[in-house]
């Protein structure tokens, strides 16, 4: 089944156009890898998808209705001044709850649950930023560098949780520098300003 | 809804230095000045009521400088906006709580100190309402100057936003005077409700699209 359409995408800068024409469909249980080297606008397309940003040109049609997206971006959106804990129980219901304490076992942060986030370090954030989108159920999920400042270990839990979640019909798009070892199709934005 | 009103709450409560500085301050502000003036040639009870008024906007300001930077500092806002779509229920959420965390404490204060100081303006009551209702009204409007200039450091925007708050201020005097006089103060209570209910309808139309142009 057809989630979402993008067609003609174009997106400028001033003069500069950072990618021009990009056309592409995701189909559920489809992983979509957006390359591209920095300043190419890899995130400005994820964000494009997303609704946050407009387009110059073109449009991103979403075919199912009430479309569920789960979405991690550069910027971690936890609390510093709260635990993790705490910001767990403000982004998750019960039931989603049990799943995100699941993962903070995984991630080795169960025994940081309440300490200050802020005393965490990059990576331990990251992590339990990550929950945001491994707790809940959705049926598309973006990821932007998700690899990023990810130990070995917890890379490869992800990758196999995202394997597993598009083995269910969930659809993935995700950019990486980093190979992220999924069956992926690949969308090549040039080095930059293409 | 309920979820915002929760978790702003929440987190609000969370940021001590946030709710707490504008109430250290209107209290800082009512103690001080009648201590830093030589009472006895003057009538403090005359003009006490002017000082509370000038230390509402003061903490009103400070209350609100950082309503919706942190949230689009740490990426919370995009999160929000792939929830909801825009951010109406986040800035009726957010105004909300801090109208009734910091702003009805503030108003409180106020109210207090007006009746310890002898300032002869009627029962606690109306000037508690008044003072809460001033509150409202000055939240939506520094609201929306926090949200014009989120990403050039919220102050600009609450400075901005500053000449919209003296039209409140010369409500909020109309009617002390209103009341000093004995005359009828309910004609611009109602006013100032009005106007408020209208804003707090209104104005997170408005900051829901400042914050949406931000984050675009």
């Amino acid at each position: 089944m057809k989630l979402l359409s993008a067609q003609n995408i174009t997106y400028s800068i001033n003069e500069n156009k950072l990618f021009h024409n990009l056309s592409f469909d995701i189909n559920s249980g489809e992983g979509l890898h957006i390359k591209g080297g920095n300043g190419s606008g890899k995130s400005t397309l994820l964000r494009i998808i997303l609704g946050i940003t407009s387009p110059s040109k073109g449009f991103v049609k979403t075919h199912a209705q009430d479309l569920n997206m789960s979405y991690l971006g550069h910027k971690n959106a936890i609390k510093n001044y709260l635990t993790p804990l705490e910001n767990l129980e403000l982004l998750f219901n019960d039931a989603e709850l049990k799943i995100a304490f699941e993962w903070l076992r995984k991630f080795g942060l169960f025994d940081l649950q309440d300490e200050l986030t802020a005393s965490l370090s990059y990576g331990q954030q990251k992590k339990l930023a990550l929950i945001r989108v491994l707790a809940r159920s959705s049926d598309l999920i973006i990821l932007d560098e998700p690899l990023v400042g990810l130990d070995q270990a917890t890379a490869d839990q992800l990758t196999s949780f995202l394997i597993h979640k598009l083995s269910e019909g969930v659809s993935l798009i995700l950019t990486s520098h980093i190979n992220p070892m999924i069956d992926c199709r690949v969308l090549d934005i040039g080095a930059n300003g293409a | 809804m309920l979820r915002l009103v929760k978790a702003e709450s929440f987190k609000l409560s969370k940021k001590l230095k946030s709710w707490l500085g504008p109430l250290l301050i209107m209290v800082l502000v009512l103690i001080a000045f009648p201590l830093s003036i030589d009472i006895s040639q003057f009538d403090l009870d005359k003009f006490y009521f002017s000082i509370i008024v000038v230390s509402l906007l003061m903490t009103s300001f400070v209350a609100t400088e950082g309503m919706f930077e942190e949230d689009f500092e740490d990426g919370s806002l995009e999160q929000e906006f792939l929830i909801e779509k825009d951010f109406y229920k986040l800035v009726l959420s957010k105004i909300f709580v801090y109208v009734c965390l910091i702003g009805i404490p503030i108003a409180f204060i106020g109210a207090l100190f007006s009746f310890a100081n002898g300032v002869a303006i009627g029962s606690f009551a109306s000037v508690f309402l008044l003072l809460s209702l001033s509150n409202l009204l000055l939240f939506n409007l520094f609201a929306f100057g926090n949200a014009l200039s989120i990403n050039k450091g919220a102050m600009l925007g609450v400075l901005s936003s500053l000449p919209l708050a003296l039209p409140v201020i010369i409500l909020l005097g109309t009617a002390v005077r209103s009341i000093q006089f004995g005359d009828d103060f309910e004609a611009i209570i109602t006013l100032m409700t009005g106007i408020g209910l209208l804003m707090s309808a209104i104005m997170p139309l408005i900051i829901s699209a400042a914050l949406k142009t931000h984050i675009d």
